[in-house]
């Protein structure tokens, strides 16, 4: 990515930060209302690590489809790694938050608990593509459950909040759907996925290529 | 390329009873799924029914608990049916034979009549010495068909996987687990409503949903899988 | 968490947004003199 727009990004997250902190007001109704600014960095996160799952599906139904070519299948792969990375750190910080404004790390609260379940899934990816040494193999076998992701995620997803509602009849506020928004922290959060969007392609695009750089030495080594 | 209906039909079925034939000789499936299934039961016996869980507090805790055995059996047994070609290196032999998808209807057909058999000798066994009592024994009984499809769908499709890999048993676990999530979670409310005698809902459509939509992922999937 | 703090989060979050971009930006380079080798 050319320096400048690197550099154009920064602006950006630059402008991001102001507005998360100094621009937006904090939103109504929570106990310690500077902490909910957290909403700005921990649901944008969530939504790039969900882009990137389904990138790599992506990239997955290309490599099946278009010929087998390495480049992407570890487009697939780096995906999924950063799509593990933003999850874990959407994770982390809701709990954090969760911790902040209702005492407790972890309140099954329906996002919550599918973003995890669903993290599981991408992991069990990682281990997978760690047992298989043939690179071709690897490569299908990979493709195959980054696709079966697509299928499987959506149930989680629609499954869980009842089976949480269901157990817990009142449960704790959704830690990011009942937040009452204004149109400023509508700004700020649709600026701030966006940056997080372009981070992650950026990110991508570096990881793709060292991974690239690495295969290449691996291969000329065992010439 | 268009096969003969019949043709398909009577590989699924040379797959299937070929299996089974097999199966007979060791009976080693059986005996793992068994063993590890009547194991796992007597330890969750053991530890809970000598305290007598009262209904109230059983209700939401021994479903689980029968699913997680019968979840834990078939992992112990059913990847075998993979596995088991890779080790005696007759999968070159089935990939000529047999059409992918035919293939894969024959062996989930296999998995799906293990996990049957599971079911009916674990279930009774297991109300019995909870002393679980079922207000509504139809959506039990639908709720382990529904379910156990699920289980040897799922299963069928990541064996056939994990047999190119290593660390095979692990990595089945690893794998089949967050796939089967959705349909444990759907299975134990199922069956918790089916103890007490709560009507389905939703619960009931969302898991021939998911029976469904992983039998036609399956079998798009399966040839890739199964092909080099 | 008053207001009086805010303008140190602010800080904090700049200096490791920054030191991101940095970090990234010097793989770059890095990765292009690499693939420029033969």
């Amino acid at each position: 990515m050319k320096t400048i727009l690197a550099w154009l990004l920064w602006l950006w997250m630059c402008l991001v930060l102001y507005g998360a902190f100094l621009y937006a007001r904090p939103a109504m109704g929570f106990a310690a209302g500077q902490s909910s600014r957290i909403v700005f960095f921990h649901v944008p996160m969530a939504w790039v690590s969900m882009i990137a799952f389904l990138a790599a599906a992506v990239w997955s139904a290309r490599y099946l489809l278009g010929g087998r070519r390495a480049e992407h299948d570890r487009a697939a792969a780096v995906a999924i790694q950063l799509g593990l990375l933003f999850g874990v750190l959407a994770t982390v910080t809701g709990a954090m938050w969760a911790r902040i404004e209702w005492g407790a790390f972890w309140n099954w609260d329906p996002r919550q608990t599918s973003i995890t379940l669903s993290l599981l899934f991408y992991a069990a990816y990682l281990a997978l593509r760690s047992a298989v040494e043939d690179a071709e193999t690897r490569g299908r076998l990979s493709a195959v459950y980054a696709l079966l992701g697509v299928v499987i995620t959506p149930f989680l997803y629609f499954i869980v909040p009842r089976i949480t509602f269901s157990l817990h009849p009142e449960p704790l506020v959704n830690a990011d759907g009942k937040i009452d928004m204004d149109s400023e922290m509508r700004q700020v959060l649709f600026a701030s996925f966006l940056g997080f969007t372009a981070l992650f392609f950026w990110m991508h695009n570096l990881q793709c290529r060292l991974q690239a750089l690495a295969d290449r030495k691996s291969a000329h080594f065992y010439e | 390329m268009w096969r003969d209906a019949s043709t398909w039909a009577a590989e699924a079925a040379a797959v299937f009873a070929k299996d089974w034939r097999c199966e007979f000789r060791t009976r080693y499936a059986l005996n793992t799924l068994a063993l590890f299934a009547f194991t796992t039961l007597v330890v969750v016996s053991v530890s809970l029914g000598p305290l007598g869980v009262s209904a109230a507090k059983g209700t939401p805790v021994l479903p689980t608990l029968l699913w997680l055995i019968l979840l834990f059996a078939a992992a112990a047994g059913l990847p075998r049916s993979f596995v088991h070609e890779e080790e005696t290196q007759t999968a070159t032999a089935l990939r000529l034979a047999a059409t992918p998808s035919a293939l894969f209807c024959g062996k989930l057909l296999y998995c799906l009549t293990l996990v049957a058999a599971l079911e009916v000798l674990i279930t009774p066994v297991y109300l019995a010495m909870m002393s679980l009592e079922v207000h509504s024994p139809w959506l039990l009984v639908g709720t382990l068909a529904a379910g156990g499809y699920g289980l040897a769908a799922g299963s069928t499709l990541i064996a056939a996987m994990i047999a190119q890999a290593r660390g095979k048993g692990t990595l089945f676990a690893v794998l089949a687990f967050p796939v089967l999530l959705p349909l444990l979670l759907l299975a134990v409310e199922l069956t918790r409503h089916a103890v007490s005698g709560e009507p389905a809902g939703m619960a009931l459509t969302q898991i021939l949903l998911y029976d469904g939509t992983v039998t036609v992922a399956a079998l798009m999937l399966f040839p890739v899988v199964w092909n080099p | 968490m008053g207001n009086g703090g805010i303008e140190w989060v602010v800080a904090v979050n700049l200096v490791i947004w920054t030191g991101l971009f940095i970090y990234l930006l010097r793989l770059g380079k890095k990765l292009r003199k690499l693939e420029k080798e033969p």
